[in-house]
């Protein structure tokens, strides 16, 4: 009990000093505008999008309701195009099925996923005697400084250059200017090296489609790219509600995911399905041509399904997580990802209910929550937060 | 996923009140109700006026906050999570410490704010009953923070005084009063036969009876939240003001988009709130307009402890806006 009054205290400490945080301050208020601009501007550009929002959402509805036929029919896909598949019913299985599939003493380069948040797994890997790299700028970053990430899409929204420019200095151990550019440039030259010396790439995915395997990653900078396709290994460690039947249904939820995520139209769009192969000599297929030899798919439930089964909360799991809600959020908006344990905002608060930490975790989230719906107005998903922030309430006040 | 949780004081405290006294901070019907004194309103009639003491109580809330959040200026509210009740018995919270930080000024103008509405259904022809001093707060709190239980005894309370008013609609000044009656009773109580109305909807009904208000100040509106997405009602207020000739500016975030006063964490997290309600400040007042109009308690409430002290920016309720055509 008493280190639950701890928690409790710390975080409202924590919450409040980072209301006063000028750096976030700024930070979100910057993102705010440019993702409200952005999404008005792309939405007209694009405007069939709220409707096949709409679809998306009967799509992930439907797929939530039939996830588990619809998990196996991914698995069996991914080991038909002899892929490696698996089934991790909770944080534990997942941790250690991948680091069965590494082992230790490898190099691994990682792309950002809010899974991988959740399991702690660059941290996991670490500790089997590994070594990790985060490949996005802004988990690099936040790797580099001991940090946990402030927005699930702009992970360092709340670091300025100026920060940035120090960091580097210190890491790269010469003077990197306050200049985003030259920021951007040495990692690219440092990454570069850790791709194609890495054992192991590791990613998440947006959307998977059932019938085909085919594993959706959406991105801008490349990493992904890179991260899967030059390490010999490849494994994408994904929630199991991001299985939709079709390869089709997969596009329909990756462009709306892109649209509310603020990429317009995304530099990259990543569909994997299995190992790299060939056939030109003597038509023998024969696997790692150029990119990974080995693809591996841990499909991660560790609560998903619990929370499928119980009609208040299931449609938490339509989220695509475009992180849109959040700069809808007021106390997003003063606090970033310190109204967060994980998962955060008010759907993080749901989230980390069911799968990143439980009730005690998720109790000072649920009422930081202001209930005041906005989300809901920009969630392509339509999801009722406050109503589900509700509940959870009921269930910390009345068990 | 059940988890021994323990909470705050304060919410403890304002739930004892609503259950043991029918309003979240102890406060007498007498009291609760004495705007209404000269009014000699009927008891019963088919158009029941409910306040749910929201507008009365506010200056107290306030007050229970501050008197909150200075018990322990390093950790606020959640080091007092353990023990509350003795927490609360040790430093001797009680109403007359919260009611002597009151001022005076405050307490009548919220009072006065019901007692402006009641007058203004009135002259737009409207008659209405009121259960004066029996009138019980609706629960909003109780249904918001959680307490599920409590809430369902207390709604029975709650709908037994409103039956006895034989009314067959209720016309609620808070749209929290409304939110709970329109969406949540009919979930507690088998048999809730109202049609649940707000102010602001009466008040459109006969917007042309009103008479022309002329204002010096340039005015901007603040949608609430629950009266803008729960209740669906935004186009109303502007309609209002168009009808009373007074031109009117919209925030960035208006109608369904509007921002949060930050009212609703104000008990657990005043900091928050008070920022949440600073930068929704910021934004009415980019507008450029002297005059914020709201038609929420806590809104009004909440926006007004969110100025800073250089803001030369009025807040008004829709209501005392509305009384001033009475006035002139």
């Amino acid at each position: 009990m008493a280190d639950l009054q701890k928690e409790f205290n710390d975080y409202t400490k924590n919450l409040n000093k980072a209301s006063k945080d000028e750096n976030i301050k700024k930070a979100i208020t910057r993102a705010v505008k440019s993702y409200r601009e952005t999404t008005a501007e792309t939405l007209n550009r694009f405007p069939h999008t709220p409707a096949m929002a709409d679809e998306v959402r009967e799509i992930k509805t439907q797929a939530i309701a039939n996830n588990s036929e619809l998990l196996k029919q991914a698995m069996e896909s991914v080991e038909r195009n002899k892929g490696k598949a698996f089934y991790a019913k909770d944080k534990q299985e997942a941790l250690e099925m991948t680091a069965k599939i590494i082992g230790t003493g490898k190099t691994i380069v990682k792309g950002k996923s809010m899974l991988g948040e959740e399991l702690s797994l660059r941290e996991y890997l670490e500790e089997k005697g590994n070594e990790v790299w985060e490949t996005d700028l802004g988990e690099f970053i936040l790797q580099l400084n001991h940090e946990k990430p402030m927005h699930i899409l702009s992970p360092s929204i709340h670091v300025p250059r100026e920060q940035v420019a120090e960091l580097f200095t210190k890491f790269f151990k010469r003077e990197v200017p306050p200049d985003i550019a030259q920021e951007v440039a040495v990692v690219r030259d440092f990454l570069r090296e850790k791709y194609f010396t890495a054992d192991v790439g590791i990613s998440g995915a947006n959307v998977v489609a059932a019938d085909t395997g085919a594993m959706v990653i959406i991105e801008n900078e490349g990493n992904v790219r890179l991260s899967t396709g030059a390490p010999p290994v490849h494994i994408v460690l994904v929630g199991i509600e991001k299985i939709v039947p079709t390869f089709q249904d997969a596009m329909k939820v990756a462009e709306v995911t892109w649209r509310y995520a603020q990429y317009g139209v995304p530099g990259y769009v990543n569909i994997i399905s299995g190992p790299s192969k060939t056939g030109d000599i003597e038509k023998v297929t024969t696997y790692g041509a150029h990119g990974p030899k080995e693809f591996y798919v841990i499909f991660v439930d560790n609560g998903r399904s619990d929370m499928a089964k119980e009609e208040e909360f299931s449609e938490a799991l339509n989220c695509l997580r475009c992180g849109g809600c959040m700069y809808e959020c007021p106390v997003f908006q003063v606090t970033a990802g310190h109204f967060g344990h994980v998962y955060m905002s008010g759907i993080g608060a749901v989230w980390t209910a069911f799968v990143a930490g439980g009730l005690e975790k998720a109790a000072p989230l649920v009422f930081t929550c202001l209930r005041c719906g906005r989300c809901v107005e920009r969630c392509p998903m339509k999801i009722n937060v406050p109503a589900m922030v509700g509940n959870l309430r009921e269930r910390v006040v009345c068990g | 996923m059940v988890a021994e949780i323990k909470l705050p004081p304060v919410l403890e405290i304002i739930r004892g009140n609503i259950v043991k006294h029918g309003n979240p901070l102890a406060m007498k019907g007498t009291e609760v109700a004495a705007w209404a004194n000269e009014l000699k309103l009927p008891e019963s009639g088919d158009l029941l006026f409910y306040t749910g003491g929201e507008y009365q109580l506010l200056p107290f809330i306030d007050s229970l906050v501050n008197t909150m959040t200075h018990l322990d200026q390093g950790s606020k509210v959640f080091s007092l999570m353990m023990g509350a009740r003795n927490i609360i018995n040790k430093t001797g919270i009680n109403a007359e410490k919260l009611y002597a930080s009151v001022l005076a000024k405050d307490r009548d103008r919220f009072n006065s704010i019901s007692y402006k509405a009641a007058i203004i259904l009135q002259k737009l022809g409207y008659d209405f009953c009121y259960a004066g001093k029996k009138e019980l707060y609706s629960g909003a709190l109780l249904s918001e923070l959680g307490f599920c239980e409590d809430m369902k005894s207390y709604a029975v309370k709650v709908a037994e005084v409103l039956k006895q008013s034989q009314a067959k609609t209720i016309v609620c000044l808070s749209p929290h009063a409304a939110e709970v009656f329109k969406f949540v009773y009919p979930k507690l109580i088998q048999d809730f036969p109202f049609e649940i109305r707000t102010f602001v909807e009466l008040v459109w009904e006969r917007r042309h009876r009103l008479p022309a208000i002329k204002s010096a100040e340039t005015v901007v509106i603040h949608d609430s939240c629950r009266l803008a997405r729960e209740l669906e009602i935004d186009e109303q207020l502007r309609d209002i003001l168009q009808s009373v000739g007074v031109p009117f500016l919209e925030a960035k975030c208006n109608r369904k988009w509007t921002t949060c006063c930050g009212g609703p964490n104000k008990l657990l997290f005043p900091d928050i709130s008070h920022t949440v309600a600073s930068r929704r400040v910021e934004e009415l007042e980019e507008t450029g307009a002297d005059l914020i109009l709201t038609s929420c308690p806590y809104c009004l409430s909440a926006l007004q402890n969110g100025q800073l002290k250089e803001d030369k920016t009025k807040i008004e309720d829709l209501i005392e806006f509305l009384y001033r055509g009475f006035e002139a």
